[in-house]
């Protein structure tokens, strides 16, 4: 069994009511790798944890987990998870919740380095219902990790969480990875994707746009935008190198490129001026936009698979 | 199963609120309204014991109280995504549900006996032991009436509503089913009311117990009959609506 992949999606559809939030999605993820499911909120990456972990029934499709019905892997212990509106109950503490998951599980995480992994310690008397919003994830942290399963599911792990707690948080999520647990996670932050995943998945309205290498992805989406004024005319801007869109509102241009230093070299040397010249990094909606428009088989600087 | 059920125990006992108004109030009540309805009864030459209808009028709202009160609260732990988080936790599916309805139908129980307890020592009730065996077991069967109910409405309700619909049901349910005040003493139109509340039967279970007779074929089958479409509708709303799902 250990040869069947930890996650392994076939032609997964989702529909609420009349929209379709997962569209085909084909998703195999072999056992140890730590994999981001990078998008835009309403991308659909919720949709396809929930549907990867059975809390509903996918319009179509098949998925199994660990070689599984998601329902089975859950019930063998197989599987935690942190969901995006998972929660605690009120009117309890802390210690009581995890106990009651902990005995759940045949082999479980032991408590003493749960906690520290967690970062929980000083939690365990706490009621519930006092946890600020930090707290609560690591809790449920501590929930999905209880009984130390191969396979993590994590739905916006960090949502909740400051710098120092996402730091942490990813920090302990590498150490998981080099013990050998499977870690599948949904972000809308690039930077969690490319620090923590050895593979990145970027999904957009309800497809994968994009499957590779973190480095391979991050240079797909990671373009930048150049801005300045431009009160005339703005012919050629899109022929310049490295440019992939134009855009902009009123006398502000917007040039989207792959690679800003030869636009900028062709834009000074066919001007005088730039005024209000500013390159920023693209924001990731602009890469998701771009991915879309563009689809993979089109793309010179291809990803691999 | 066993874990979970102790769990669910300890939250629900822990809530001060349900334990006053699912204990305390009706043992006051119990009191109170004996006193009330029974001087002025008294001063009107009356002849009826309202020691013992007191006793089962508030031993029957205690425990329609309870039922509600601890199984309503389904809606809450959807709301906050507990049950969604247990659906990732190796528990079987609808262990959840099943553990909230044996909360629901043991937590009747204390309500019960400390009613039944005011009864025969301050307001000295005298029945024989088999009576007030037979009073709470007949009064705890029929309750899983009113557990059914109170499933049903948790899994329809949204949180805030649950809170709502707590009191409201319970509350109305013991004044128009005729638990606060005699039937007898109600106008017509509301005596037919009161005979088509669940809650005016469940009480004649009790009323037939205390007056040394086997429950009615009539309030078993109207009770049977409610139990049967609270519990219908309940499972046509899960349908509908998960206890895992988010929203809608």
């Amino acid at each position: 069994m250990p040869d069947t992949p930890a996650l392994d999606i076939e032609g997964l559809t989702v529909r609420y009511g009349g929209t379709l939030a997962v569209d085909g999605v084909d998703l195999r993820i072999p056992r140890g790798e730590t994999v981001a499911l990078l998008g835009a909120n309403g991308a659909g990456k919720s949709s396809i944890v929930n549907a990867a972990l059975g809390l509903f029934r996918p319009a179509a499709g098949r998925v199994r987990l660990l070689g599984r019905a998601p329902a089975e892997a859950v019930a063998a212990g197989g599987v935690g998870a942190m969901l995006q509106h998972g929660g605690l109950p009120s009117e309890t503490r802390v210690g009581e919740v995890l106990t009651l998951v902990r005995r759940r599980y045949a082999d479980p995480w032991p408590l003493a380095d749960l906690l520290a992994t967690a970062g929980i310690e000083e939690l365990l008397g706490r009621e519930v219902d006092a946890l600020s919003g930090g707290q609560r994830q690591r809790v449920l942290l501590a929930l999905a990790l209880a009984g130390a399963p191969p396979l993590l599911v994590l739905d916006e792990p960090t949502s909740a969480m400051d710098v120092e707690g996402r730091q942490a948080f990813w920090t302990t999520m590498r150490g998981l990875a080099d013990r050998g647990h499977t870690v599948v996670f949904a972000t809308h932050h690039l930077d969690e994707a490319d620090a923590v995943a050895d593979r990145v998945v970027v999904v957009g309205g309800g497809r994968v746009l994009a499957d590779g290498s973190a480095a391979a992805v991050k240079s797909r989406i990671a373009g930048r935008t150049v801005r300045f004024r431009c009160p005339g005319p703005r012919d050629g801007l899109g022929a310049l190198p490295g440019v992939t869109a134009v855009g902009g509102v009123g006398e502000l241009v917007e040039l989207a490129t792959s690679d800003a230093e030869a636009t900028l070299r062709a834009l000074l040397a066919q001007r005088d001026a730039l005024p209000g010249l500013e390159v920023r990094g693209a924001t990731l909606e602009q890469a998701f936009l771009q991915l879309t428009t563009a689809p993979l088989t089109t793309a010179s600087d291809g990803v691999s698979r | 199963m066993t874990d979970l059920l102790l769990f669910q125990l300890r939250r629900v006992g822990r809530n001060r609120q349900y334990v006053f108004f699912t204990i305390v109030l009706p043992a006051l009540f119990t009191v109170l309204f004996t006193q009330v309805f029974g001087a002025q009864a008294a001063a009107n030459g009356g002849q009826a014991d309202y020691g013992e209808l007191y006793l089962v009028s508030m031993m029957g709202y205690g425990a329609i109280g309870a039922a509600l009160g601890a199984t309503i609260r389904l809606a809450f732990d959807r709301s906050t995504g507990w049950l969604r988080q247990l659906r990732v936790v190796p528990v079987p599916p609808g262990t959840a549900l099943a553990v909230d309805v044996a909360v629901g139908a043991l937590l009747v129980l204390p309500s019960l006996v400390v009613v039944a307890l005011v009864g025969r020592f301050v307001n000295g009730v005298e029945l024989g032991l088999g009576s007030w065996l037979a009073l709470v077991g007949v009064m705890w069967a029929g309750a899983v009436v009113f557990v059914a109910l109170g499933i049903g409405l948790g899994i329809a309700l949204d949180s805030q509503a649950a809170g709502a619909a707590m009191g409201i049901a319970g509350t109305a349910l013991a004044a128009l089913g005729g638990l606060w005040w005699p039937v007898e003493i109600l106008p017509d139109g509301l005596v037919t009311l009161a005979r088509a509340m669940p809650s005016y039967w469940y009480a004649q279970l009790g009323r037939d117990v205390v007056s040394g007779s086997a429950p009615s074929a009539q309030a078993v089958l109207v009770l049977f009959a409610f139990g049967a479409v609270f519990s219908a509708a309940a499972v046509a709303v899960a349908r509908r609506r998960p206890l895992h799902a988010v929203a809608g």
